[in-house]
């Protein structure tokens, strides 16, 4: 049928094409466009309340008794007015109070099991599945920008079908995400109806347009998936990279609304101290938190976006049976947790500047995180910080194995992990921890008589900074694993390189002990040093070890395929541990509200109002973990379903050998 | 062992004879023999896995909730059947291999868990009703103890704390660590030294420079020790010591919050009874209740006072109990609601036949030996509270399950619940009924 077409008709039909997809972009994004301007006007009416002609009613009343010469101050005719608990203006208070609620089956219906763990299952499993859905579009993006750009034509139809290949899998899980959204509701309405009628009511104003955006999101993304044929080439090809850009805006306006729940429970405001709304949504989204929440799970779910597709390719690596699909799937797993731990280096960071954030806002709710209650949870979360990033390295020196010329960084490597085993020692070394009086006791103070002077804050900095600055070492030594540099200037540049890495650890050390000498409230300042040297490293030695290698001498090829499979293990390692991670550090996250729904506002008086043991959230979130990976594992499974007849196609006429550079294992 | 075994044969006992029905079948039907013994030990393979992995369900279920301790063990268990059968069906392998992979890691991190000491927040303590106006000077003094550090000599243990939660930022002793907030020995007498402080600007709030100037319009300033401790109470950001104002605010706002708003919502007698401790303590003379709370009431305005009928007195966890132990016998069981379905002997209307009769001392060591028993109780006490809490552990013969409520947990005190147990341990057929109050 397309031979039909002439040249003319052709224009004709791209043109129709590109005008049908801006059409359908803008009433795709319309949704956020209104709310942009509904937010910009404070919002809509008040949650719950008085509806706007009572409120004019009220006022007409206030009026005529002013005119009719009684007094109305101080009578109760006068509109009320709060006072916002973090803002500290007023406001007309148009919203219900939070509701008051009993430990009984009117306000926490049940079933025979513990409401809170349902819930909590619930909602981690519709955030693991969100995460992935929303962190996939933004790999896909990057990857199809890179086909697009790289000028090698084979190169730019791996990254093609590499990108394909991403959103395929995450098409599947998308469908699970919504049901999951959708139990995670019922679940809501079911066990803790007053809680969430309080707080769908405080977010009335947005909760249409969360509906609507996920409607749109929708939209893009199927558009997206299904039109990547028809828009392979010239102009069509940017039209639909642009719509990966418009699936990514809707996908982080969604996440940020839905940031603004958590953030509101954890620190309200646009309402008073009876929990009543005062007409302002922005208020109300724009918590004191919600932005350090924001930028923590984009980068967070950017990680564990990159761990779920780098253990999607260790999977089929593993299963592979001819050398062209482990090719592939080597190289998928290598560029998927490339982009993992790029975005896995900065979320510490993200994390100290919520944890800033906390501190600010109540310094009581950081001191229970830090150095209370839940501060057992962040060793536990120290230790796995340090599992991630030696995981991290273990690969890429397992990938060095399959290059030509990797094997002249193997003999430093031992001193790679002399330094990331001694970080890791001093990061997860405590300081101030919550004990029992007992313990009190036979410890003789809160802090270890020998331990307790180590663990202080900026020696973990230390500790942390030298393990990042050693795996970003490693990526140098990986990038470098076939290649020499050939720039006139290239022993400039590895001097440059090496006195800068040396001199960067040795300020981080410097400082690390410095810290033992001066007041706690100093010490918490030399974080930013610490920090400076470490981006530094990131921020410089990597392009500039880019910028050595262009146009290098390559020592041998990639031998894609050619890595031992225990490297795949460190993948499905690292891709199980931030999972694991993120399910801890959301628990921590919630449970620093002790016995709130919505911090200082909203309590809970439910049967579960207390925080469980260490051992209890450890099972759970073990539980939650292998739950996600076991679904997950079953839409992996699905998808070599549709594959397998293609593979059998491309298999036989191209065979690739072992070495060669990695072919697509599957076309669309 | 052999319980946990028979629990996990209960559980899938129709798989496990699906499965020998297989190797049967197989034996039956297959000719050739090295596809008869290669599908006899894969069948056995599986039956082996199959086991392990009921073996660990019926571990995971059953100690949820009594011994998480135990639960990585289940983990490790499957860990061990995925890679059994990825060794041995290769067709799943790398997805058996990888699932075991992961079931591995999930222990590892479930057993460090498990293993570090482990710390429960308890519920908020409930509001007592105390009449702190009558109280002496050392009795006042004792409940601010408490108020600030969870009991009566606590206040030179480090990391003791109570209601008013001081001690997150304050130390209260010379030396003490207090990094956060000032340390606050001897503070009556530095308070009075505080009014001179030039950025304190006595008598003239308007000259401040902190956010807030005052606790509210019209308040002013302290004009004395006691009235600066209860400014420094009742509104942090009207002065901030130098050095402790909130990062970045130049000392114009403090970290603290106001202490009679929650979380801490303290009322103006347990503040009363804080600062009486802080003089007592010190071997200085308190100014007394009266001057103590109308300090407070200078700066705090009669609606934002707390009231004792606020918090959680009378909702949630105190509200909705049936009895809590400190009834006479008679009323304690009638009260829980026994008598309704239970003939008690010994007790007043206890003549209910819905449920069966609680000679416990006597039934109870009976039931423990049942074949049907799948409860674990070891004692009689143990049993007779497992009855109460989880009253389908063991149904007795004759009497249907679910008839009894199962949420006594929920409506009992720990004290009742002990009452009652103690009295039906006692209850022996033949013996003298045990006394009672």
């Amino acid at each position: 049928m397309g031979r039909l077409f002439t040249p003319m008709t052709r224009g004709k039909k791209r043109f129709s094409a590109v005008t049908a997809l801006i059409v359908a972009g803008v009433f795709l994004t319309l949704p956020i466009i209104l709310s942009v301007t509904a937010l910009a006007g404070g919002g809509g009416g008040g949650p719950s309340g008085p509806p706007a002609e009572v409120l004019e009613q009220r006022k007409a009343a206030a009026a005529a008794a002013a005119a009719a010469g009684e007094s109305v101050e101080g009578e109760a005719v006068a509109i009320e007015t709060g006072r916002d608990v973090y803002y500290k203006i007023e406001g007309p208070a148009v919203g219900m109070p939070a509701p008051i609620t009993a430990d009984n089956e009117t306000f926490y219906p049940r079933y025979n099991f513990e409401s809170r763990v349902l819930l909590w299952v619930a909602n981690q499993q519709h955030l693991y599945y969100g995460s992935f859905v929303l962190a996939v579009p933004i790999f896909c993006m990057c990857i199809e920008l890179a086909g697009m750009i790289s000028k090698d034509k084979a190169m730019a139809k791996k990254y093609d079908q590499l990108a394909y290949d991403f959103i395929r899998i995450s098409l599947t899980a998308y469908s699970l995400t919504a049901i999951l959204g959708g139990i995670l509701i019922f679940t809501f309405l079911t066990l803790y109806p007053a809680f969430f009628g309080y707080l769908s009511g405080i977010f009335r104003p947005v909760m249409h347009i969360y509906a609507l955006t996920f409607v749109a999101e929708s939209g893009v993304l199927y558009i997206y998936y299904y039109g990547w044929d028809k828009m392979r080439e010239g102009v069509l090809k940017w039209v639909h990279l642009s719509m990966c850009v418009i699936l990514n805006v809707i996908g982080t306006v969604l996440m940020f609304l839905a940031n603004s729940w958590i953030a509101f429970m954890m620190s309200p405001a646009g309402v008073d101290e009876q929990g009543r709304y005062l007409g302002n949504i922005w208020h109300v989204l724009h918590t004191a938190l919600w932005n350090p929440l924001n930028v923590h799970r984009i980068l967070g779910n950017m990680a564990f976006g990159g761990g779920v597709v780098a253990a999607y390719a260790a999977y089929r690596f593993l299963s592979s049976t001819t050398d062209e699909e482990r090719a592939h799937y080597d190289w998928m797993g290598y560029i998927a947790m490339s982009l993992g731990v790029a975005f896995l280096i900065p979320l510490p960071f993200a994390g100290y500047w919520l944890m800033r954030e906390v501190y600010a806002y109540r310094q009581q709710m950081g001191i229970t995180l830090m150095g209370g209650l839940l501060a057992w949870l962040f060793i536990i979360q120290a230790t796995m910080i340090g599992i991630l990033f030696l995981t991290t390295n273990y690969y890429l020196w397992q990938a060095l194995g399959r290059m030509t010329g990797g094997e002249r960084f193997q003999k430093y490597i031992k001193y790679l992990v002399f330094i990331l085993v001694v970080g890791l020692l001093v990061f997860i070394t405590p300081h101030t921890i919550v004990m029992s009086p007992a313990e009190l006791k036979a410890m003789g103070g809160q802090q270890h008589p020998v331990l307790g002077n180590y663990g202080v804050m900026s020696a973990k900095n230390g500790g942390i900074n030298a393990i990042i600055m050693t795996t970003i070492l490693s990526f140098i030594w990986y990038q470098r694993g076939n290649k020499v540099p050939t720039v006139s200037w290239s022993k400039f540049g590895n001097i440059f390189m090496g006195c800068f890495f040396v001199v960067a650890q040795i300020n981080n050390i410097f400082l690390a002990c410095y810290g033992y000498f001066i007041p706690a409230n100093v010490r918490i300042g030399l974080s930013v040093p610490q920090v400076a040297g470490t981006l530094s490293c990131l921020l410089l030695m990597t392009p500039l070890n880019l910028a050595m290698l262009k146009g290098g001498r390559e020592l041998g090829p990639i031998k894609w395929g050619q890595i031992p499979p225990r490297s795949q293990y460190a993948i499905i390692m690292l891709a199980t541990a931030f999972t694991w991670m993120m399910g801890l550090m959301g628990y921590i996250r919630s449970s620093v509200r002790l016995f709130w729904h919505v911090n200082e506002v909203m309590r809970d008086n439910s049967p579960w109002a207390y925080t469980h043991t260490i051992g209890f959230a450890a099972n759970v979130i073990s539980f939650n973990v292998l739950f996600f990976w076991i679904s997950i594992m079953f839409v992996f499974w699905l998808g070599t379903l549709g594959a397998k007849k293609v593979v059998i196609k491309s298999a036989v006429p191209d065979p690739v050998p072992a070495g060669a550079s990695p072919q697509p294992a599957a076309g669309h | 062992m052999v319980e946990l075994l028979a629990r996990a044969w209960d559980l899938g006992w129709p798989i496990m004879i699906g499965l020998v029905g297989l190797l049967i079948y197989f034996q039956a039907t297959i000719k050739d023999p090295a596809s008869k013994k290669s599908a006899t030990f894969k069948t056995l393979i599986g039956i082996l896995c199959m086991f392990l992995a009921l073996i660990a369900i019926s571990n995971y279920a059953h100690n949820f909730e009594y011994d998480p301790g135990m639960l990585p063990v289940s983990l490790v268990m499957i860990t061990a059947m995925s890679f059994i059968m990825g060794l041995y069906f290769t067709n799943i392998g790398a997805l058996m291999k990888i699932g075991g992979f992961m079931f591995f890691v999930a222990a590892a991190l479930s057993g460090y868990g498990n293993w570090l000491p482990q710390v429960e927040g308890g519920f908020p303590p409930p509001v007592v009703k105390l009449d702190f106006q009558s109280m002496s000077a050392q009795q006042l003094g004792d409940e601010g103890e408490k108020i600030i550090f969870g009991g009566i000599g606590q206040s030179k243990t480090q990391g003791a704390i109570g209601k008013g939660q001081c001690p997150l930022c304050h130390g209260f002793q010379k030396g003490f660590l207090s990094e956060r907030a000032p340390n606050l020995f001897n503070i009556p007498a530095r308070s009075a030294e505080q009014l001179k402080a030039p950025n304190y600007h006595m008598n003239d709030a308007a000259a401040r420079n902190t956010e807030q100037k005052e606790a509210f319009e019209g308040s002013g300033t302290a004009t004395n020790a006691q009235e600066y401790i209860a400014e420094s109470h009742a509104c942090p950001s009207c002065y901030v010591v130098p050095g402790f104002g909130v990062k970045g605010s130049n000392d114009t706002v403090s970290p603290m919050p106001r202490i009679h708003k929650p979380p801490i919502s303290l009322q103006l007698g347990e503040l009363a009874a804080v600062d009486t401790w802080m003089y007592t303590r010190e071997g200085v003379e308190s100014p007394g209740y009266d001057a103590i709370v109308t300090s407070y009431e200078k700066f705090i305005p009669e609606a934002d006072r707390p009231k004792a009928s606020e918090g959680d007195e009378g909702e949630g966890k105190g509200g909705d109990m049936l009895v809590d132990g400190s009834e006479p016998h008679d009323a304690l069981f009638a009260g829980a609601g026994c008598t309704a379905c239970h003939t008690i002997p010994g007790i007043k209307d206890a003549e209910g036949k819905v449920g069966p009769v609680l000679w416990e001392g006597t039934n109870a060591p009976k039931r423990m030996k049942d074949s049907g028993y799948a409860g674990k109780a070891k004692t009689t006490k143990e049993y007779i509270t497992e009855s109460i809490l989880d009253p389908s552990a063991y149904v007795v013969t004759d009497f249907p399950d679910d008839q009894m409520p199962k949420d006594f947990g929920l409506k009992l005190t720990g004290g009742a619940l002990s009452k009652i147990v103690d009295y039906l341990a006692a209850l022996e057929e033949g013996k003298p009924l045990p006394p009672k109050e």
